[in-house]
């Protein structure tokens, strides 16, 4: 019956394992899913993150110090519609370079040019106009507040440094005093942020994580990166003619590259 | 960041297409060779090029004449006669209409021609030769559109004479919508005393005839619904399109293609998206989309994506799906994010109240949602105080007052340190509505009132005299936000009520820059599954954000809008 019909089976798998066309099916089948395997790891390491974003809101300088430093020139820039990226050598000695990439600060383009980029970003350069900065306080907390409550930017959690722009014009305000505006106006957004009401599928608006910690006022130091506030200008001091003001910004760079 | 179409200039596109190409040919190589920094690098001397691009495009907008009008006699009309225009087919309704055009082309000969088929008819006549010429399909499609004319005429004409006698003894009192006149008094059916207190009811002062309106009619009977079209005959001829023929490319070319796409070095062509385009464009009507706009939006796609190299074992359909999902998830999100307890926040500092006004069409829910949002505010610590602008829908202040008691239940003065969370201010029936809104905001910066919620009266997008006193109301008292309420269910209507909205709100506005619709509400939004195309139309006309969603009746369905999750939906087959 059954256990007779069971008996003769393996017996006549037996002289099938040993036929060399089906060792030879087997091994194929072996080698194609380990060169899956091994391109897929290639393209893993192939998207590791290694592009720094200049960021900001219209008019605050990205193109401008894209410009400066990569080639060191002043150039005349127009209000970018698409992103503009190049390879930048941080150090002389070290091999390691990074991908710079200037994205468009209009309101209708710089969100749908940040869901683009911001997987590839190690660091982020959020520049702001320190001249016009008083008036743009709340465009530039909310823009900023869109960065940081991000999914895949708290994830990665990369190095942000504000960089405040425009020093060389006598109107503006120095970095510590962006610092304590900003800090102010995040307080005050992710209160509003959070009070709004639920999202139509259910989850909170203003994303899983409460911006730093819920009983004390906001600070930079409560997120999970590193955040660092410095002083430049695109244009220097000079005129159009010398050096950019921008060597806290290279040192910085060359660190976190 | 581009331009809006509301530049005149002819040649504005075509000058743009031809800067584009020049550029790129000219300096191809160095595009190819050498990345951006080799941009930033060079020079590009393009002055010159591009202003011998601008003198030619002006040249050509300007070198084209006015179309001279074709005299009678070039015209094919006058090659036809009278009798080839005759229909020749044996159907019964068409020779009811063959001897009606013929008694209509000898009227209308007499009279002043006004519409292009009465010209066209009148013109006939001195045409005399009477022989059958062959009819060839244009021939026969003029043809119908003549009937079409003289069908029509037909119809105004013959209403016309049994009605002017009617017309004068009907007696409908015109409804005056003018308040401030001796009617204004009649309509006030409100009294001093609590409303809702049976035995504090006066005799009312009751005018009938505006009440009922018309009197002629029988009592009792209710009447069909009046539309004069003739409908018996009428059919527009509908002109198929020629359906393209798909030319299938025979054997290697198509492998070659094939391949091509799966190694990832084809680039996208108009004829390769248009199939894919269409089903998405049907797609999206049927999400219940207004249609312009999902034309548009596959136009705007395709015209992203022309010539665009597809990535390595990608099809057609998932690029082209995957850029009709980012364009809509972009429209979702538009510019300025309308934050409404931070506006308020600021209002507070400055001691002024915060004034939002909503406004829409009739039945939409804007008395509902402003209890909601009330009731939000409310719970966020904000006093408000809600202004019945509504003053000519019977029960719309009771209806009001009746949330506002509801809402003092729920938050009573104990929890919130003694003050009386909402309040609600009103006049009472008949009154201007642009004055009671003025009135409250004066209130409530007396009392100190966080916000002033303004709730006016529905009304058609149609209706001028309406519309002029909504844009009054709203030019007058300057609202900070003025949110335009409407429903999810709305398809096509909702561009037309858009468009309307705005329009009025910027014709009647006397400052530089008039206020115009600065969010958007839709609600009942819980009654579509998943055809959540009205959010697409409205945001895509005004370009500006949805600030809330209505999803039910009760005080806690108001959400804010997820743009993906909407998107998602909207995708989903």
């Amino acid at each position: 019956g059954m256990a007779g019909s069971a008996e003769p089976q393996p017996e006549a798998l037996r002289p099938a394992m040993a036929d060399p066309t089906v060792l030879s099916v087997l091994l194929a089948l072996l080698a194609v899913a380990f060169t899956f395997l091994l391109w897929r790891f290639v393209q893993g390491r192939r998207s590791r993150r290694d592009a720094v974003l200049l960021l900001g809101l219209c008019d605050a300088g990205k193109t401008l110090l894209f410009a400066r430093l990569l080639t060191g020139r002043y150039r005349d820039t127009q209000t970018s519609i698409t992103d503009s990226s190049a390879v930048y050598r941080a150090s002389k000695d070290k091999s390691a370079n990074v991908t710079l990439i200037d994205l468009p600060g209009h309101e209708s383009l710089r969100l749908q040019f940040l869901e683009r980029f911001k997987a590839a970003a190690r660091a982020i350069v959020f520049v702001v106009d320190s001249v016009a900065f008083q008036r743009e306080v709340k465009d530039v907390a909310e823009f900023l507040y869109q960065v940081l409550v991000d999914s895949s930017v708290l994830r990665n959690a990369p190095a942000l440094l504000i960089a405040c722009n425009k020093q060389d014009v006598t109107m503006a305000k120095s970095a510590k005093l962006i610092q304590q505006q900003l800090e102010k106006e995040l307080n005050t957004l992710r209160v509003t942020r959070s009070a709004a009401p639920t999202s139509l599928d259910g989850s909170a608006t203003g994303g899983p994580a409460q911006l730093g910690k819920k009983g004390k006022d906001f600070d930079f130091s409560q997120l999970p990166m590193k955040v660092e506030f410095v002083e430049c200008s695109a244009r220097g001091s000079k005129g159009e003619e010398g050096d950019a003001d921008v060597e806290d910004l290279e040192k910085w760079l060359a660190k976190i590259a | 960041v581009g331009f809006q179409k509301i530049l005149t200039l002819t040649y504005v596109d075509k000058l743009i297409d031809d800067v584009h190409k020049e550029f790129r040919d000219k300096y191809r190589n160095e595009f190819q060779q050498k990345g951006t920094l080799g941009l930033l690098n060079s020079t590009f001397d393009f002055k010159d090029d591009f202003m011998r691009l601008l003198r030619e495009a002006e040249e050509s907008s300007k070198a084209r004449a006015p179309t001279v009008m074709k005299t009678f006699e070039q015209s094919q009309k006058s090659q036809k006669t009278v009798k080839c225009m005759i229909e020749t087919r044996g159907e019964k309704p068409k020779e009811k209409v063959k001897t009606k055009k013929n008694k209509g082309s000898k009227k209308e000969g007499t009279e002043a021609a006004v519409a292009a088929g009465k010209a066209s008819a009148g013109d006939k006549q001195p045409s005399a030769a009477g022989e059958k010429e062959e009819l060839t399909k244009d021939e026969i499609l003029q043809k119908n559109r003549e009937e079409f004319f003289k069908r029509h005429m037909k119809a105004g004409e013959k209403s016309r004479s049994p009605k002017p006698e009617a017309q004068k003894e009907k007696g409908k009192k015109p409804r005056v919508w003018d308040l401030g006149n001796s009617n204004a008094k009649v309509l006030d059916y409100s009294n001093s005393a609590t409303n809702g207190s049976v035995e504090a009811s006066p005799v009312e002062e009751f005018d009938p005839d505006i009440a009922l309106g018309d009197r002629n009619r029988e009592p009792g009977r209710l009447y069909d619904l009046e539309y004069d079209s003739d409908d018996e005959a009428e059919e527009e001829k509908v002109i198929q399109s020629p359906l393209k023929s798909s030319v299938k490319k025979g054997g290697l070319g198509g492998m070659f293609g094939m391949l091509k796409g799966l190694v990832g070095s084809k680039s996208l062509t108009r004829e390769d998206m248009d199939p894919v385009l269409e089903k998405m464009k049907d797609h999206l009507i049927a999400k219940n989309v207004a249609a312009e706009i999902a034309v548009q939006l596959c136009e705007s796609v395709a015209k992203k994506l022309e010539g665009k190299v597809m990535g390595t074992f990608t099809t057609v359909t998932s690029t082209v799906k995957q850029a009709l999902q980012e364009a809509l998830v972009q429209i979702l999100q538009p510019q300025r994010r309308v934050d409404v307890l931070r506006d308020v926040m600021d209002a507070q500092r400055h001691h002024r109240p915060y004034v939002v006004t909503f406004c829409g069409v009739n039945g939409v829910g804007k008395s509902t949602n402003l209890a909601k949002i009330s009731f939000w505010l409310i719970e966020n610590g904000f006093s408000v105080l809600i202004a019945a602008c509504d003053t000519f829908r019977a029960g719309a202040v009771e209806q009001l007052r009746t949330h506002t008691r509801r809402l003092n239940a729920l938050h009573p003065p104990e929890s919130h340190g003694g003050r009386t969370m909402v309040q609600l201010y009103e006049k009472g029936y008949g009154k201007d509505a642009a004055g009671i809104a003025m009135e409250a905001i004066s209130y409530a910066r007396n009392q100190g009132f966080d916000v002033v919620l303004v709730d006016t009266a529905g009304r058609m997008q149609d209706n001028a005299p309406l519309m002029t006193a909504l844009a009054k109301l709203i030019a007058v008292n300057a609202p900070d936000l003025v949110l335009f309420v409407g429903e999810a269910l709305v398809g096509n209507e909702a561009v037309d009520q858009l468009v309307k909205f705005n329009k009025a709100l910027a014709d009647h506005s006397m400052a530089q820059t008039p206020r115009l619709i600065d969010g958007i509400i839709l609600t009942k939004f819980d009654t579509i599954d998943d055809k959540v195309g009205a959010a697409i139309s409205m945001t895509y006309i005004t370009s500006k954000p949805i600030v809330f969603v209505g999803t039910g009746q009760t005080y806690c369905d108001l959400r804010s809008l997820n743009a993906k999750a909407v998107v998602a939906a909207l995708m989903k087959a």
